[in-house]
């Protein structure tokens, strides 16, 4: 009998288990706390922990059929005495696994990686970015990091930067005029692989920035698309200061120095560092006499265009001048040489020395 | 006839040996970058320290070129000599005519090679082109040295106008210089390989009759002069 009633109770228990399952998701168990709307706990410094995960967040994420212990695989028992540590998403996404690799080599090379590697807690892992419980695949529209949203989850650290790329003619392209093609963070700062910009490697590396707005400000098909001003990279690449550069000159001015690197707006604007009212000062920056009497004249000028006026038209008078000087004197050469050959001076001269 | 007379001072060929050093260097630190865009002065640029160590160097010889002139300046203004030789340079009407007598001559339309001066007009021309080119690349560079001085008191197209200015210039100077007064002295079938006025200051008399026969001529009859 008492075999039979053992036999019964662990089949029930099975049963139960098994029906859970196939229902309710298995982090019923959990949500008994941690659904509780509130749930918090207040640290012994006074910082107070939200404790609550919604429900729903985690049934619309790509991870909803997970339990909650597959993640927080720490949790050893329930209720947990301990604060579990942070989630490591390299359980699941390993190397070659089928679910999608981290880019883990690319991540721990970053500014980020290498504040997780010194073990600061407030570095930011995956979670951070993607999304713990509400995490996306990247594609969606409730994604975190996709094109759209990314802005925003930076910003939850990066405000600073963040309150001037909204501002910014990108950030209002993208988050207001709704253009998929305007950048974003990552655009420029890269995805996983995010470095200082004193790191030579980094995309906005002094050296390196022209590159980055080379892609969108040389794109023929965007600056017509749009009607962006053309021929900004070229001329840069032509002053002095794009000399400089391409040379390897850290100091010298780059795209960033004059437009500013997040708060970028049209010369219009009267809050852009290009405006004319603020280039005095944007110049000074670096050239500290530069005064408004300065600012009269192109500063992306093209030496090629008749629109430069005064400046392509001396360059023309000089470039005509220096070839016809050069064709006169050579002419003037050759008839020299003619000259000497049909007097028979050529070839016989060298008695003289 | 192969008896060797003194064309140039000691003083003449030193002032031409500091402005040859002083001219290549800055040419090739400063052509450098007008024409950026290519492997050989990329190469150059390397050589020469890096884009900022380059700049340098130009300022460094540019100070030469600078004592140079001012030099030349009291020179051709303050001593005889110098001023003899300042005078030999004026361009004269003669010159045009000698211009389109040499011409014809080298076409093969006369037999009569001009009778040259002390310097005939190509060398005036040389003289005068380098001269003028020099005082115009001090004025610019100056300009571009003190940018920031410059920026307080001219407006920014004037400044870009300064560098377009002194990027022809140079090219000009480095034509003059390098590709004509290199065939002069040089390749020029009459003194190739090279023509050693500018280190021992002689000529020989049999060009000096070709080439400068009046300044040949007064020389004879300043010295038939000293004979009586």
């Amino acid at each position: 009998m008492r075999t039979i009633s053992y036999f019964l109770l662990v089949a029930a228990a099975t049963l139960v288990a098994a029906s859970a399952s196939a229902q309710a998701p298995l982090y019923q168990k959990c949500l008994l706390c941690h659904g509780r709307p509130g749930f918090k706990k207040v640290m012994p410094d006074g910082k107070v922990l939200e404790l609550f995960v919604n429900r729903a967040e985690l049934e619309n994420s790509i991870h909803a059929k997970l339990h909650c212990t597959d993640c927080h695989a720490d949790v050893m028992e329930i209720p947990h005495l301990k604060r579990p540590g942070r989630v490591n998403c390299y359980r699941c996404h390993y190397k070659d696994n089928p679910n999608g690799a981290l880019p883990a080599n690319e991540f721990f090379q970053s500014v980020h990686g290498k504040l997780v590697a010194r073990g600061d807690p407030k570095a930011p892992l995956c979670q951070n970015c993607h999304g713990g419980h509400s995490v996306q695949k990247v594609d969606s529209p409730l994604s975190t990091v996709n094109h759209q949203n990314v802005a925003s989850t930076c910003g939850t650290c990066h405000k600073p930067q963040y309150d001037n790329y909204i501002q910014s003619i990108h950030g209002t392209a993208l988050l207001d005029r709704h253009i998929r093609s305007a950048p974003t963070c990552t655009t420029c700062h890269g995805k996983h692989l995010i470095l200082r910009p004193s790191n030579p490697e980094s995309n906005i590396y002094p050296l390196n920035v022209i590159n980055v707005c080379s892609k969108c400000h040389e794109n023929k098909e965007l600056i017509r698309k749009y009607n962006i001003p053309g021929g900004r990279i070229s001329t840069y690449k032509e002053s002095y200061h794009g000399v400089a550069d391409e040379f390897g000159s850290v100091r010298v001015a780059n795209c960033s120095s004059c437009h500013r690197a997040h708060l970028i707006l049209p010369q219009s604007d009267p809050r852009s560092s290009i405006n004319k009212a603020n280039l005095a000062k944007t110049c000074s920056k670096c050239h500290p006499n530069a005064d408004v009497n300065f600012t009269k004249g192109k500063i992306h000028v093209n030496y090629k265009s008749r629109s430069s006026g005064i400046i392509y038209y001396i360059g023309l008078f000089f470039e005509i001048l220096t070839l016809s000087t050069l064709t006169v004197l050579f002419i003037h050469i050759l008839l020299d040489l003619f000259r000497r050959y049909r007097a028979g001076e050529i070839g016989k001269k060298k008695e003289h020395d | 006839m192969n008896d060797r007379v003194e064309r140039l001072s000691l003083d003449l060929r030193l002032q031409h040996g500091v402005l040859l050093i002083a001219m290549i260097v800055l040419l090739l630190t400063g052509l450098v970058l007008k024409f950026h865009d290519n492997v050989v002065s990329a190469w150059l640029i390397r050589l020469e320290g890096g884009i900022l160590f380059r700049g340098l160097i130009h300022r460094a010889f540019a100070i030469v070129l600078i004592l140079l002139a001012v030099y030349h300046a009291a020179w051709v203004t303050f001593t005889d000599t110098g001023h003899s030789e300042l005078m030999a340079m004026v361009p004269r009407h003669k010159d045009l005519s000698d211009f389109f007598q040499k011409l014809a001559f080298n076409l093969g339309l006369s037999n009569n090679l001009p009778a040259f001066d002390r310097y005939d007009y190509l060398q005036k021309l040389q003289y005068w082109g380098v001269a003028i080119g020099t005082a115009v690349m001090i004025v610019t560079g100056m300009v571009l040295w003190f940018v920031n001085e410059s920026m307080a008191i001219l407006p920014k197209w004037i400044i870009d106008l300064t560098l377009i200015v002194h990027g022809w210039d140079g090219v000009l100077i480095f034509i003059v210089l390098f590709l004509f007064h290199m065939y002069n002295v040089h390749l020029n079938p009459a003194v190739f390989p090279m023509s050693m006025t500018w280190i021992d200051g002689k000529i020989q008399v049999d060009r000096m009759k070709n080439e400068h026969r009046l300044e040949y001529d007064r020389l004879v009859s300043d010295r038939s002069d000293e004979d009586h």
